[in-house]
């Protein structure tokens, strides 16, 4: 069987899973069986099926199993953010239909030779430092809970963080092929980049607060400097400058201190001072209300999950229990309403995912679809590590998106480049010559 | 009202459970699947494309030490000649190969791949119909040992130390 037709086996069958769930949540909704949600997944296998018949013409030699995987996780989306909030939902497919726009356009444009893109890694550098400097325009950005992420251009509203990942990976790929040669002898004047990035990843967390895409952003960064020189010394001294900046860091922004603190000791048995209304409060009720409602839900969830669409999120008299539950939570409300056996299957797709590309990534001839296939890869896994760590309390929580799960526009269309570039390097790693 | 409740109740129940088997299904399909195409020696590197190993080797001088096989008998080639193999190298039955096995009928066209490495010499298996042995053991990809005896079709190689 080859790969397009496995591809093809997997589509169908996640069509099928994504009506299920969207059947479950309607029904509950409802409190009765009705068809609509028959239809919302007939659509749903329709758009993935027409992204396999692009794939097929092409990407031929492509992996067969990110699509099918990637049509898995969008489901969950989909069917979690329409259960919480319907509005979110509608909003939620439109932007997986653009995604998918997206996506289909990257394949086609790229079909040839996406190695183009090597010859603008400058351009990709400069423009994912642009972008992550964006929100912190005056007039521009937005803040949101404290967090300068985002940009509003008139009703459009988006988190220019996320595109600034895809750039940031090319942009390495193609310096790192580039320079490798030089940084592997290890010379101190060679690192003046990977200081003067460092630098940046620091001068980003000052600007913006947002710890979760400074994190990420220097993880990618060690990450594809390993695989490009093979010296694990260079990844125990940016982890060594990271941990140092962050201990400076700790003392010097209340943000990042609260973080560690929330995270460390989320209930506390004496009241304590409340940052945010200036009273004696317990933290549980203060600081750490969000974090620890969270924890409550996925309690709540035990084995086997209440059901889809039978989970509890709203108080008795209807108020949310767990702000930013579509975003940043969304993984308790699954951990929820499918219990461990279904976030463990969510997991699970996240692990088969990261796997397929990291094979992507031996697989691959030249340096640079190397470095990118393993940069694209690792910035999916340590993005999903990162927020479902923080939401399980294994890291100190930082707001970033659980990839093509969580609602929000610019990550959903972010990942499916991330996806289409994927599947190009595959493509091309797997074609016959 | 209450039937209907009732059974949606039930229904919700029984999708639940038809919504996890499909999930668990579809990840031991992908996963199945996945693990048919693994197969091949592994690259030399994850820091270095297969290409470009070679690539550099030539540009910084570096050479893997050539590796001698003795021929210890079979229809292709003649018995006690040597074989030298300097670079990957494919063995099979077809004309354009590196080491052609004329008249060896168990032989598929490009039947196997030596290829010396910083490790060794290596020999993977080309998915030739009646596989590749060593030491009389089916393998696909391996890394030889002096001594070892390599058996394509009918033709026996002994690697030489």
């Amino acid at each position: 069987m080859t790969a397009r037709n496995r591809e093809l086996g997997g589509v169908l069958v996640a069509g099928v899973i994504a009506g299920t769930a969207l059947a479950s949540v309607t029904i509950a909704r409802e409190s009765e069986i009705s068809a609509t949600a028959v239809g919302y997944g007939a659509v749903f296998l329709g758009l993935y099926l027409a992204a396999h018949i692009v794939v097929r013409r092409t990407a031929p030699y492509a992996d067969g199993a990110l699509l099918p995987l990637t049509a898995v996780l969008t489901a969950f989306g989909l069917a979690l953010n329409y259960r919480l909030d319907p509005d979110d939902g509608g909003r939620q497919a439109l932007w997986v239909l653009i995604g998918l726009g997206v996506f289909a356009a990257t394949l086609i444009a790229l079909r040839h030779d996406y190695r183009v893109l090597e010859s603008y890694r400058y351009l990709f550098g400069v423009a994912a430092v642009f972008l992550l400097l964006l929100p912190s325009v005056p007039g521009l950005g937005e803040r949101v809970n404290g967090v300068k992420l985002w940009v509003a251009v008139g009703p459009l509203q988006f988190q220019p963080g996320e595109l600034a990942k895809i750039f940031l990976i090319l942009f390495l790929a193609g310096y790192l092929r580039e320079k490798r040669e030089v940084l592997a002898q290890g010379r101190l004047k060679d690192f003046g980049p990977l200081l003067a990035i460092w630098g940046a990843a620091m001068l980003v967390i000052v600007q913006t607060n947002d710890l979760g895409s400074a994190l990420l952003n220097f993880g990618i960064f060690l990450a594809m400097l390993y695989v490009a020189t093979g010296k694990a010394l260079f990844v125990a001294a940016g982890l060594a400058l990271f941990v140092g900046g962050a201990a400076l860091l700790y003392n010097a922004i209340d943000r990042v201190h609260e973080r560690v603190t929330i995270w460390l000791q989320p209930w506390t048995d004496e009241r304590v001072i409340c940052a945010l209304n200036g009273k004696l409060e317990f933290r549980q009720d203060c600081a750490s209300y969000q974090l620890v409602k969270s924890l409550y839900s996925i309690a709540n969830g035990g084995f086997g999950g209440t059901g889809l669409g039978e989970g509890t999120f709203t108080s008795t008299d209807g108020t949310q229990l767990i702000p930013a539950l579509g975003t940043d939570f969304i993984y308790s409300a699954i951990a929820q309403e499918l219990g461990l056996i279904g976030a463990a299957a969510l997991l699970l797709c996240y692990m088969v995912f990261v796997a397929r590309g990291m094979r992507i990534a031996l697989r691959a001839q030249d340096g640079f679809s190397k470095l990118l296939a393993a940069g694209l890869t690792f910035g999916f896994a340590l993005q999903t590590f990162v927020i479902v760590g923080g939401v399980l309390r294994i890291v100190p929580l930082t707001g970033i998106t659980l990839p093509f799960v969580s609602y929000g526009g610019t990550s959903i269309v972010a990942n499916f480049l991330l996806l289409a570039g994927l599947l190009l390097v595959s493509n091309r790693a797997n074609s016959p010559r | 009202m209450t039937l209907l409740a009732l059974a949606a109740d039930e229904t919700l129940l029984i999708l639940k459970i038809v919504f996890l088997v499909l999930l668990y299904g579809f990840i031991l399909l992908v996963v199945r699947s996945a693990t048919k195409d693994i197969g091949g020696a592994p690259q030399e590197s994850i820091i270095l494309g297969a290409g470009e190993a070679a690539v550099l080797r030539e540009k910084l001088g570096v050479r893997p030490r050539s590796r001698r096989f003795r021929v210890l008998g079979g229809p292709g080639l003649r018995s006690g000649k040597t074989v030298d193999i300097v670079s990957a190298t494919i063995i099979g039955r077809e004309d354009d190969v590196g080491i052609r096995l004329d008249g060896d009928e168990f032989a598929s066209g490009q039947h196997a791949r030596f290829e010396p490495r910083a490790d060794g010499i290596w020999v993977e298996d080309l998915q030739s119909t009646n596989g590749t042995f060593v030491n009389g053991e089916r393998v696909t990809a391996q890394r030889l040992q002096a001594g070892d005896v390599v058996r394509i079709g009918q033709t026996e190689l002994r690697l030489e130390s």
